[in-house]
Order: C-alpha cells, then structure tokens, then sequence
C-alpha cells in the first residue's frame, strides 16, 4: 500500500509543475514599483523629504525595489531557457 | 474628520498596480482548476519556498501587524514572545512530527485527519466550529482594513468593506487556494519593503537600542526578566506565558489550525510539506524587526503616546501615525500596499479554509454525500462566495470588542487550545479511542467557554485579560487531556491496522531520502537553536 502511494506520490511530482512561475509576477509587479519609485525620487523636491528625515526615501527604495524585481525576473528566464 | 493621510496620484497608481496584478493572477489560473483537489490544494503542486512564506504571510494579516506593533507600543520588547516562544517552537513539532501523519495519510483538511483518527462526530464538531471561526477572522480582518482605510483616507466603513470583499471574491473564485496562496507571498515581499523604511528611519531618530534603553521604561526592554511575576507590562506570569501562550495557544493554533496546515498540505510531495513551517518559521523569527521596533519607536516619537493612560483602543493606530511621521508620498502608498495586500490575503486564507472545509467536511459529509468532483468544485465556489457574504456580516460583531488582538485570542482558545490535546493524544498514543477524542475535544470546548464566563462575571481574577486568555487557553487544553484520556480508557480500543499512518509507532518511519542538507529535521534544529538565542540576548 506504501508503496503505491510514494509510486503515485512520485507521478504528481514528476507529471507537473505548479499552475504558474509565480517569480515573473512578483518581478514585474517590483521592478514596475522600483521604477516609478524611482524616477518619482528624481523629480519631487527635497522638501518633500524633510519628514524621512532628509533621505530621498523615493529615490533610494525605488533601486532597492528595481534591484530585486529584476532578479525574479532574472531567475524565472533563466529557468525557463533551461528547461525549454 | 480630515483623513490621517493625504494620498496622491503616485501613491494610487501603486495601490492600483498591486490590485491588478492580483486579479491578473487570479485570472491566469482560472484555466488550471479542473478538479477539486485544484482548487482546494493546488493540485498538491507547489514548490516549499511557495507554501513556507504563504504559510508565514497567511498568518501576517494586517490585524496582526497592525495589533502587535500595538502590542509592542503597550507591552514593550516581551511582545516577541508572541514570535519566539508562541510560534517557533510549534512550527518545528507540525514540520518534523505531525506533518508526516496530515501529508502522509492524504487527508484533504484537518477535520478529515480526525474523522479518520477517530470518528465522524469529531469531524462534524471540528468542522463546523473551524467553520464558523474562520469566518468570523476574516469578518475580523474585514473590519480592520475598514477601520484602517476610514483613519487614512477617510473612506466609509461600508465602502471599502464591499470593494475589498469583491476583489477577494474574484481571485479566490477564479484560482481558489493557488491565488490565495501566490497573493500571500507576494504580500511578504511588500510588507517587509512597506515597513523597513519606518524601521530604519525610527531607529535613526531615537539613536538606536541605546535611545531605547536612555528613553523608555526598564521592564519595556526585557522579554523575561520581569515574568516572575505577574508584575509586568504583560500582566503574566512565567507559567502563563510558557504554558498558556508557548504551549497549548501556540501549538494549537500552528499545529491544527486548517488555514496555516492547508499551505503544507498543498505542497508537491512530503519532504516538502515538512519542510513548509520550517521554512516559515525562519522570517517568522524576524517579523519582530519590522512590528516591536516601530511599536516601540512610536513611545518615543510620536506626541499622540507621550502622555500615560491611553485608551487600548489607541495603540491600534500606531502604525498609521508612524507612516505619516515618516513617510513621504510614493513611498507611503507602497506601506499602504503592503496593509492592504495583508489585510486581503488574511482574508483571503480564510475563505480559503472555510470554502475547503465547508464543501469536504460538511456539505460533502453531511448534506450531499457522494457526488461528482466536478459538482464539489462548482460548491467550492459558491462557498467563496456565501463566505464572503457572511464575514461582511460579521463586521458588525467586531465593532463592539475594542481590542482586535484580544479578541482573536479569545476565539482562539475556545476552538484550538483543546484542540491540540486531541491531537498530540491521537498522534502519539494508540490508546486514544473515538469517543475518547469526541468528548475531550468538547469538554476542552466547554471548559474554555466556561472559563471566559467566569472570569467575566468577576469569579475568576487575572492581572490582565491577557493572562485570563493565556490560563483559559491552559485549562482548556488540560481538560480536553484528561478526559479523552479517561473516556479512552472506559471505551473500546480501535484496531491498531486501522491506525496504520495516523499514529506514530505504527506508520513506518519515513526514510530520509534526501541529502542532509534538505532534511527538515536539520533545519528545524536550527530554527529552535537560533530562538533560544534570541531569547536570552532579548532576556
């Protein structure tokens, strides 16, 4: 009985993958936030930033954010070259 | 009122953006539910990276955010043992010894472990409470994004409870728990990019742990020096919070809760739903950076928490003020993105659970046995959709409990806390006979509501009401112990073939296939070992 169910354990392993590469969304959802962050920063006052307290909060997290996204996007087409 | 926060058009398009990808999400896996096992359990398909943060994020909801850094703004650095002694302890016991009995025997939901381990009557009780507790945390959840839009942005109670449930309702009717889940994980990247920067900057501000410790009270800085007594700003004791928090709260809720266990149980094969909670378990370690840092920096920055003797209800808008003190346009509406990708997802796990729950274990057990999987799948989704109806409803319950975390432990320790004496008995002793588990998990049941009674009436005292939750929490399981062990004793034993796979001692030992490096038992080792460390340099 064991044995059977690791056997039918191993096809749904094998057989599919998960519905989506849940890394392309989560990239391109960060990076589009990093580059509007980002060029927001460029262009607002620094005013604006008298509140985190002096710090082009926009500017710096909106890299951050563009930095990360495009490493889930980096890591779901290398993938993706490798297995096709 | 003027709202607490001016929004601009930056700051919408970043929420926009957020509820876009998520309809898009739940769109693209609309084609994938062909079964009910699609839509309940992801087809059992997902990588342990996935189910691990969903597992964490599912329990991150914007109550929980939003209730421990009040929690931390009131009690100080002790709210971590909420995180260190209330979670990681459990995590590690569901990954390494209960996982391969939910996993391993198939089982769909938590309540179908129970009908198998003892009888229908278990089930039916577990199911049907579970159900209506599920429902009531995502009114819960409804209620504090509500409450949190109305502060902010000055939206009506009633208008963006309809506008979150429906965008709820669409990418959980479409993808089912897939959305829910892939919505969770994305949640976690936002709500950590959301709040670093009030961590950073507060720290900045205050002078880092040495402004804390020159400008708040001692026993806010310590999480176990002043538990000797309950003389504390908890207001528990030692045994309170190791017994009644760490133990029997904790345990019960990680270990037989259907909304985090349904994560694991949607994981492509059993290393990797073992692996699931222990992955988590790792930046769960971490959650106090970004909730009792701003908890604590709010004391010291914000004018509205200079003076003593506010109301509880106060502390609940720490986190909000501390985003206008710090944060500029652009920047806010991504925290404002992360809160409301928390408070969503929170809502959208326990849609999730009860659709699941409701359809296997009660519509399918009680009212329409035996029919196709494809007419389960179509009851799933209406289930969605007569669940989100009913939280809605229960928005208006919430409204009269001032303290959401309170309240959320107070349900807890009515349907859980029990609940884990039925499990740790049925897992690890073959002793346990059916009825012993049907009337210890109701006496468990009775005996927590009817300690909640008497301490309301004034028969009972703690030193806070958190203490009477945590001590509710113990007696409730203690009494769930006891009597399922003594009615076992009385009834007829079950034969030990039918036990096969849901009882350790008699289900073979799952070998370990994997090299050492991925085996959960080395890793959850781990995670104990940094939590203790944690512990005695926050003593």
């Amino acid at each position: 009985m064991n044995g059977k169910i690791e056997a039918k354990r191993q096809h749904t392993e094998q057989g599919k993958g998960h519905f989506l590469d849940l890394k392309l969304p989560i990239g391109w959802l960060l990076s589009a936030y990093g580059v509007l962050l980002g060029i927001y920063g460029l262009v607002t006052k620094k005013e604006m930033y008298e509140k985190s307290l002096g710090f082009n909060l926009n500017l710096a997290w909106g890299v951050l954010m563009l930095v990360i996204g495009a490493g889930f996007l980096l890591t779901a087409f290398l993938k993706r070259g490798k297995d096709g | 009122m003027d709202p607490v926060i001016a929004l601009n058009a930056v700051d919408y398009a970043i929420i926009g953006g957020y509820i876009l990808v998520m309809i898009f999400v739940g769109y693209s896996l609309k084609k994938y539910m062909k079964t009910g096992e699609d839509f309940f359990l992801s087809g059992r398909s997902l990588p342990s990276w996935i189910t691990g943060l969903a597992f964490l994020s599912a329990n991150l909801g914007a109550l929980e955010v939003i209730g421990m850094v009040a929690n931390s703004a009131k009690y100080g650095i002790a709210t971590v043992h909420f995180y260190w002694v209330g979670a990681i302890p459990a995590m590690v016991f569901l990954g390494i010894f209960m996982m391969p009995f939910y996993y391993g025997s198939r089982v769909r939901t938590v309540p179908e472990y129970l009908k198998l381990r003892y009888n229908e009557a278990t089930r039916g009780l577990n199911a049907i409470s579970f159900a209506i507790m599920t429902v009531l945390m995502s009114g819960i959840s409804l209620y504090a994004m509500a409450l949190l839009f109305k502060l902010m942005l000055g939206w009506s109670l009633t208008g963006s409870i309809l506008f979150a449930a429906v965008v709820v309702l669409l990418y959980v009717f479409w993808g089912g728990l897939s959305s829910s889940i892939y919505n969770e994980v994305i949640q976690f990247f936002l709500i950590w990019l959301g709040l670093l920067p009030i961590v950073f900057l507060g720290l900045k501000e205050v002078g880092g742990f040495s402004g804390f410790v020159a400008k708040l009270k001692e026993p806010l800085l310590h999480s176990v020096k002043y538990l000797g007594t309950s003389n504390n700003p908890l207001g528990v004791d030692w045994f309170g919070v190791v017994f009644g928090l760490g133990f029997v709260l904790s345990f019960g809720y990680w270990t037989t809760d259907f909304l985090v266990v349904q994560r694991a149980l949607a994981s492509k094969n059993i290393n990797s739903a073992r692996m699931t909670p222990i992955i988590a378990s790792f930046p769960k370690m971490l959650v106090p950076i970004i909730v009792v840092i701003p908890g604590l920096v709010a004391l010291i920055v914000l004018p509205e928490f200079s003076q003593a003797g506010l109301p509880a209800t106060e502390y609940n808008s720490a986190l909000i003020l501390l985003m206008k003190h710090y944060l500029p346009n652009g920047i806010l509406g991504l925290a404002i993105t992360a809160l409301l990708a928390s408070f969503m997802s929170g809502m959208a796990g326990n849609v999730t659970a009860f659709n699941t729950i409701w359809t296997y274990d009660i519509y399918g057990t009680y009212i329409k046995k035996g029919k196709s999987d494809s007419h389960y799948l179509k009851m799933g989704k209406y289930a969605t959709i007569f669940g989100i109806v009913i939280s809605i409803g229960t928005t208006y319950i919430v409204r009269s409990f001032p303290n959401l975390m309170d309240y959320m432990q107070l349900v807890f320790s009515f349907f859980n806390a029990p609940l884990f004496g039925t499990f740790l008995l049925g897992m690890f002793w073959r002793g346990a006979t059916a009825w012993g588990g049907f009337f210890g998990l109701l006496v468990g049941i009775l005996t927590a509501a009817g300690h909640y009674i008497l301490y309301k009436f004034g028969v009972l005292h703690y030193a806070s009401d958190m203490a009477a939750n945590f001590y509710q929490a113990w007696w409730a399981w203690l009494a769930d112990f006891v009597v399922t062990i003594g009615v076992s004793l009385l009834t007829k034993k079950r034969d030990p073939a039918e036990l096969k796979g849901l009882v350790f001692g008699l289900t073979p030992r799952t070998k370990a296939a994997v090299r050492w490096l991925a085996r959960p038992e080395v890793w959850g080792s781990l995670a104990i070992i940094i939590a203790v460390i944690l512990n005695i340099i926050f003593w």
